[in-house]
């Protein structure tokens, strides 16, 4: 049999067990340890599943999981971020639409205290979407925009997802957080400027604060103001060292997961319950993680032995003579495609390991890559059928917002992101300046 | 059925039990490396912080593993599988979880191969600390023995289920 055939084989019966509804980890890594028992059993086949937990294991990035998780689910449980949005709230509301840019201010301070959106929506979903509609803003619009604003997290720094990301790629995670940086301060502000067009057209969508609501005092709006310095101290806690080469990445994520945590005792939020509920669910998903990428390892190493990816490479370029960009572009047109079907921990796994390779043989920057990457996951989280974001949205969101409502609210969203991905990869300048600048002054 | 439930409710609590000791490894790891931060910044740099902190790592989401299938923590890709009633998710659960098993069985056999060697050797880290390489894998082939005995316990809750028996999906 030919390898191209085993690589198809492989992935069909991976398809095919997920559909089962086993575990994710456990079918990917069986077709791992069954292939490569049958082609190398005779030749230490046996030991390519243990192998990958050694590989694993040396892989130091990848202790910032569960900081990046404890500290999302800190800030989540304890509500230390209820003040943001008051402060937003008192300081935005006077405009047309004025909280819903405050919201997309709000995640993106949210996206930089942690790595995953499920804190952003959580805390959006939650607090912010309750008001906003008492209020009488648009309930689609508001609803996409805690959407998409909630996916910034996975693109700002701290991102759990560039991450793994560096890991199947091979690439340091330093710089793609910085790379990171700017392309999602441009979204967030092409977010806000949709928000701005949308309500100067139309103000019924985002009508501005009554004026008795906004007679608040000035002392007041000044200590609301404060509550904007928690973020940007966590923040500064973990990247001030780590920028300045004190602390290596890893000790960066955990000064950052205690510094949360001593602000979540400090403000008096850190109960019993919080702290039972922050760290045992840390536990339940960083297992997650890691099993699933313990068996993607021994799959990717499958894989590496067949030479699939070479395969395939050769195939687009050699047989069917197309130009690397119009690989990259029906690459990122197929993941969109794949990611409204599969869930987010599938892509990453099924998608990273065939595409990142690919893209490196054909001559691209793996660290703009990275940004593409995230942003397109950004996009399949939120696309129907099967978001994976829509369902968390479902789940968290007051009863009036029903699935229809959800699944019609992405749109505008989903096409201000396509844009600001295809503006990232006509310049790629700016992903990569900012890493550029600050490891090579 | 009495020994299914038997051995059910004895690889449960033991797994919760271990599951719930090292969820507070979390702290153990913050603190090696805010030493590790702490000795490098002012002191001169530690050596063995690093692969403390991996062996704490891989102690963490092995031995964690057990207790995070209890919890329900494991992803599944449920486009289909939600719509199912309880007794099809049996059903289909009881089957495919050999796969679970059959997995985990190759690991735990590579596992004992590499183990051995390391024994047998004397393997140790090729790094300036140069710790030895075998306890971690005994840690790390004990979890997946528990792993495997919690696989086991999930397929005989399932055909405990279709026998009729209510037993919780997740439990915390």
């Amino acid at each position: 049999m030919s390898y191209e055939l085993i690589a198809i084989l492989m992935f069909s019966t991976m398809m095919l067990m997920l559909l089962t509804g086993q575990r994710v980890f456990g079918a990917i890594g069986f077709v791992a340890v069954m292939a490569s028992l049958l082609l190398w059993g005779d030749r230490g086949g046996y030991d390519l599943g243990f192998a990958a937990a050694m590989k694993l294991m040396k892989w130091y990035p990848l202790l910032t999981l569960p900081m990046f998780i404890f500290m999302g689910y800190v800030l989540a449980e304890s509500k230390i971020a209820d003040d943001l949005y008051k402060m937003f709230h008192v300081w935005m509301g006077g405009l047309n639409g004025g909280l819903a840019i405050g919201t997309i201010g709000l995640m993106v301070l949210i996206s930089a205290m942690n790595g995953l959106s499920v804190a952003g929506m959580a805390i959006g979903a939650t607090i912010a979407l309750p008001e906003l509609l008492k209020r009488g803003y648009d309930k689609k619009m508001v609803t996409g925009v805690i959407q998409a604003g909630s996916s910034l997290g996975i693109l700002v720094p701290p991102s759990v997802v560039l991450v793994l990301y560096a890991m199947i790629a091979r690439q340091p995670v330093g710089q793609l957080w910085l790379a990171g940086i700017l392309p999602g301060l441009m979204m967030a502000g092409m977010f806000i400027l949709y928000i701005v067009i949308r309500c100067r057209v139309n103000p019924e969508l985002g009508p501005a604060l009554p004026k008795e609501e906004r007679d608040v005092p000035m002392a007041e709006k000044l200590r609301l103001l404060r509550a904007g310095m928690l973020p940007l101290v966590i923040f500064a806690a973990m990247m001030v060292p780590f920028v300045n080469g004190w602390t290596s990445l890893v000790e960066s994520s955990a000064i950052g997961a205690l510094t949360a945590f001593a602000a979540a005792v400090l403000k008096g939020r850190m109960t019993r319950k919080v702290f039972e509920v922050s760290v045992r669910s840390t536990l339940g998903i960083t297992c997650m993680f890691m099993w699933i990428i313990l068996a993607a390892l021994a799959f990717g190493a499958v894989f590496d032995g067949l030479g699939a990816v070479r395969a395939i490479e050769t195939l687009f370029t050699e047989r069917l003579n197309l130009n690397p960009w119009v690989i990259l572009i029906l690459m990122q047109l197929s993941f969109i495609l794949m990611g409204t079907f599969l869930d987010d921990t599938a892509m990453l796994v099924i998608v990273a390991p065939l595409y990142v390779p690919l893209v490196g043989e054909l001559g691209f920057d793996l660290i703009w890559y990275g940004v593409l990457y995230t942003i397109t996951t950004q996009i399949a989280y939120m696309t129907p059928p099967f978001g994976y974001n829509l369902f968390l949205m479902r789940a968290m969101a007051p009863p009036e917002i029903s699935l229809r409502d959800i699944y019609g609210s992405i749109l505008p969203f989903v096409l201000v992101m396509t844009l600001a991905l295809s503006i990232i990869m006509t310049f790629p300048q700016i992903a990569l300046w900012l890493p550029d600048y600050i490891y090579n002054k | 059925m009495n020994f299914l439930r038997g051995y059910v409710a004895v690889i449960d609590r033991l797994n919760r039990w271990i599951g719930r000791l090292v969820m507070y490894g979390i702290f153990l790891m913050m603190g090696i490396l805010l030493w590790s931060s702490i000795s490098k910044t002012f002191f001169l740099p530690s050596l063995w912080t690093l692969e403390v902190a991996q062996f704490a790592m891989v102690a963490y989401y092995i031995l964690g593993g057990p207790y995070s299938i209890q919890m329900g923590s494991n992803v599944r890709m449920d486009l289909l599988y939600s719509e199912w009633s309880h007794r099809r998710r049996a059903w289909t659960d009881a089957i495919t979880v050999l796969f679970l098993i059959a997995y985990l069985g190759v690991m735990i056999f590579g596992g004992f191969d590499s183990l051995s060697y390391s024994l047998q050797y004397g393997e140790r880290s090729p790094t300036a600390w140069r710790p030895y390489l075998w306890p971690i894998k005994v840690i790390m082939v004990t979890g997946l023995i528990l792993m495997l005995l919690q696989a086991v316990s999930e397929l005989f809750k399932d055909i405990l289920r279709l026998r009729g028996d209510d037993i919780p999906r997740e439990v915390i």
